[in-house]
């Protein structure tokens, strides 16, 4: 393959991206119980909104679950690219530093202390990860904020607060332990629509400012001491930066719980398809994770109707095989 | 330029640099040499404000360091990093064009025509345009330096500052980034400060030297054929050479004078007075010689004597931290009695070792040759008493000797 054919493909493969959002939903509206043709699909979605039981299945049920599929695929891969690029770390994902543990805490408590209400888990667990994220970050800052010392606080506060979602579950009845699992396991049937346009608006302003700062995430992959000699306030960006993934993570885990690998797995695929530039990576990334998760959802729904499986196994197991053939093929540079 | 005045700097209890003086000048290049861990690097994050020193002040064209902005310090100052482990795939092309980043005016990407024609050039004068779209994952150590260089060429800075740029470089390019390097100074008044490990390059390219003691201190600062004396590296890195004068440059050339000679000591006993890492450079080499070496006394725990156990020694051994009791003392003069040659290595004399002494002048006077390596009335805390006997012994033909490797050619025209 020479170098034009070579480009070529290039460019073919990014349009084909940025069409996927649509393509998937697509996929995504016509899988489920209830058989739909191409045909009618199509005109359903012309003819907008209606009475009719298809047109009710596919306005209010199938379309909002994959908006909120691609919703939380896109903030999960936007917040691991920059988890990744900040903390230089190619095993970081989104939940590395105690993020998905203060969620996860925050979700239950509400839950075993008897908030049912759509409105109050949601908070319950995004101020849970947004507190876990600060208080990671306060430790860590006491010892000038190294990558190291920022992962390992996290694990610490991790840990601790998966300790005391334990001692939660033990304590909780029954039936409130379930929701728990269920919601622990990930969860992208949306509790509350009302929550959907609020959360698009979440992610994209957190995008468009993750995107303001691609050059300074660059510069960031070269170590604090490199960025620092370039100019870059590496303390002052940094916490930017954390402040916009964590804002995006807990966004995501309080609309759909604890979905697992498209934010460390997403990242990877991009970086591997179309190098570790940002200014490209994060558009790409957060493209790529949201048709991915709208598909995975789909194929969870669609595999045992009316049953549903996690999403989380369906992304491993759609994930991981492509992952390691990516890795196979370029050797490794991650 | 750059003004250091009474700077002080520890990094928690280590102190690195203390009430350290001495100014930069427009347009010069400045060497930095010393040994490993004299605190070359961290000066360097110190004049570009990286690090914060304790006292002291350090003045850019009169303005403290601490005043001047990142972004603006970025674009007074290009640092290529001694090395750095890189893990993301950037392109070579896009790495250099990190380097326009205090430059940048667009928060997307450098797309300026000023940005795009600083980077080629920037790859040119680096010979790295063929590499321009290659990974630099993929690069070898030394093509990886090039890339460094290139980025702080891109910033496009008036002061360079380089940390062992041409550590990793093959002879080619090292010598072709010394020239650039010399270029850039001449024709665009860079100013450059570089940390060197390659003396006789820094020599031939430096307008002044400035040499660090081990301590952070400054032994000598000036041109080359001031600093570059066989004298102050000896003091300093202590290692015997030879200063030449290039014979096309006229620029100071280190010799090296590695000794190369053999030395056969089968078949002698020697017997070592030494303590507090005097006597292992004399072990390792009278062991390599084949001499029957005892060593004697000495406390558990010193590292002479760690390093006479591991090479099999003999040692009139006392428990740690004491002074020699009378039996250790009793143990050492046995092994004294067998020997052929008694030699004193102990740099550092007090109460507790004083007794050594009179051991050598019972030896002499039985007729046992005695050796003093390098004795200083200065290291001597008995209020005279140790130098008195080592006066005492030299009187009675006990020999001073400077170093080993004198020791070995003495003791080997003995054997022959």
């Amino acid at each position: 393959m020479n170098k034009q054919q070579k480009t070529n493909l290039r460019k073919l493969g990014q349009l084909f991206l940025l069409l996927s959002p649509l393509l998937a939903i697509s996929i995504s509206l016509s899988a489920g119980s209830l058989e739909l043709s191409w045909n009618k699909l199509f005109t359903i979605l012309l003819h907008g909104s209606g009475k009719e039981i298809e047109e009710v299945i596919i306005w209010q049920i199938r379309l909002p679950r994959a908006l909120l599929a691609g919703l939380v695929g896109a903030a999960l891969s936007l917040s691991g690219v920059t988890f990744q690029a900040v903390l230089r770390n190619p095993l970081a994902d989104p939940y590395l530093l105690g993020v998905s543990g203060g969620a996860a805490l925050g979700a239950v408590a509400a839950l075993t202390w008897g908030f049912q209400s759509p409105i109050i888990i949601p908070l319950a667990a995004f101020v849970g990860a947004l507190t876990a994220l600060l208080l990671v970050y306060l430790v860590a800052q006491a010892h000038t904020c190294s990558s190291h010392t920022l992962i390992l606080s996290g694990v610490m506060v991790g840990s601790l607060a998966a300790a005391l979602l334990l001692f939660l579950l033990w304590q909780a009845p029954a039936d409130a332990t379930r929701q728990a699992i269920f919601w622990l396991a990930g969860n992208l049937s949306l509790a509350d629509p009302d929550w959907l346009s609020w959360g698009w608006l979440w992610v994209a302003i957190g995008f468009l400012l993750l995107w303001s700062q691609s050059l300074n995430l660059d510069l960031l992959t070269q170590g604090e001491e490199t960025a620092a000699d370039l100019g870059l306030h590496v303390g002052r960006t940094r916490l930017i930066l954390f402040a916009l993934a964590g804002a995006l993570t807990a966004c995501a885990v309080a609309l759909a719980g604890l979905v697992g690998f498209v934010g460390l797995v997403i990242p990877h695929i991009c970086r591997l398809l179309w190098g570790p530039g940002h200014r490209l990576l994060l558009p790409f990334s957060a493209l790529l994770g949201s048709s991915f998760l709208i598909i995975a959802d789909a194929i969870a729904r669609s595999l045992y109707a009316p049953a549903e499986i996690p999403v989380g196994v369906v992304t491993a197991v759609l994930g991981a095989p492509f992952f390691l053939y990516l890795l196979r093929r370029k050797g490794g540079n991650l | 330029m750059i003004q250091i005045n009474n700077l002080s700097f520890s990094f928690a209890t280590t102190e690195i640099f203390n009430d350290l003086n001495f100014s930069v000048t427009r347009g010069e290049i400045l060497s930095i040499v010393g040994p490993n861990g004299c605190g070359k690097s961290t000066l360097l994050r110190l004049l570009r404000g990286s690090l914060k020193a304790q006292s002291g002040e350090i003045l850019w064209e009169k303005i403290p360091v601490g005043q001047i902005s990142s972004r603006e310090m970025a674009r007074k100052v290009a640092v290529v990093p001694q090395s750095s482990t890189i893990q993301f795939p950037y392109k070579v092309r896009e790495l250099v064009a990190m380097g326009r980043y205090p430059h940048r005016k667009n928060l997307l990407s450098f797309q300026d025509k000023t940005d795009l024609r600083e980077i080629e050039q920037a790859l040119v004068m680096t010979d790295l345009l063929p590499l321009a779209e290659r990974l630099i994952t993929q690069l070898s150590g030394g093509e990886l330096q090039r890339v460094l260089v290139a980025r702080a060429l891109a910033q496009n800075s008036s002061v360079l500052f380089l940390d062992e740029a041409t550590s990793h470089l093959d002879i080619d390019h090292r010598f072709e980034l010394t020239e650039l390097l010399v270029r850039l100074n001449q024709e665009e008044q860079k100013t450059i400060i570089q940390i060197s490990h390659d003396l006789d390059l820094a020599a031939a390219i430096s307008q002044r030297i400035l040499l660090l003691t081990e301590h952070g201190k400054i032994a000598d600062i000036g041109s080359a054929k001031k600093v570059m004396t066989a004298a102050n590296l000896q003091r300093i890195f202590r290692v015997d050479v030879k200063v030449e004068s290039n014979p096309f440059t006229g620029t100071p050339q280190i010799v090296p004078l590695i000794n190369t000679s053999t030395h056969q000591l089968t078949g002698l006993n020697i017997h070592l007075i030494c303590g507090g890492g005097s006597g292992t450079t004399l072990m390792r080499r009278l062991h390599l010689a084949k001499a029957s070496v005892t060593v004697g006394p000495l406390n558990r725990g010193d590292s002479d004597e760690a390093v006479a156990t591991a090479l099999n020694m003999p040692v009139a051994q006392e428990i740690p931290f004491s002074p020699f009791s009378k039996s250790t003392l009793r143990a050492a003069e046995q092994l004294v009695e067998q020997t052929d040659i008694l030699v004193i290595t102990t740099q550092w004399w007090g109460a507790g070792n004083l007794a050594c002494l009179d051991l050598a002048v019972t030896a002499i006077k039985r007729g046992i040759p005695v050796y003093l390596l390098a004795q200083h009335q200065k290291q001597d805390y008995t209020d005279g008493k140790a130098w008195g006997k080592i006066q005492q012994l030299q009187q009675q033909g006990g020999k001073s000797i400077r170093n080993e490797e004198h020791l070995l050619d003495e003791l080997s025209h003995q054997t022959t």
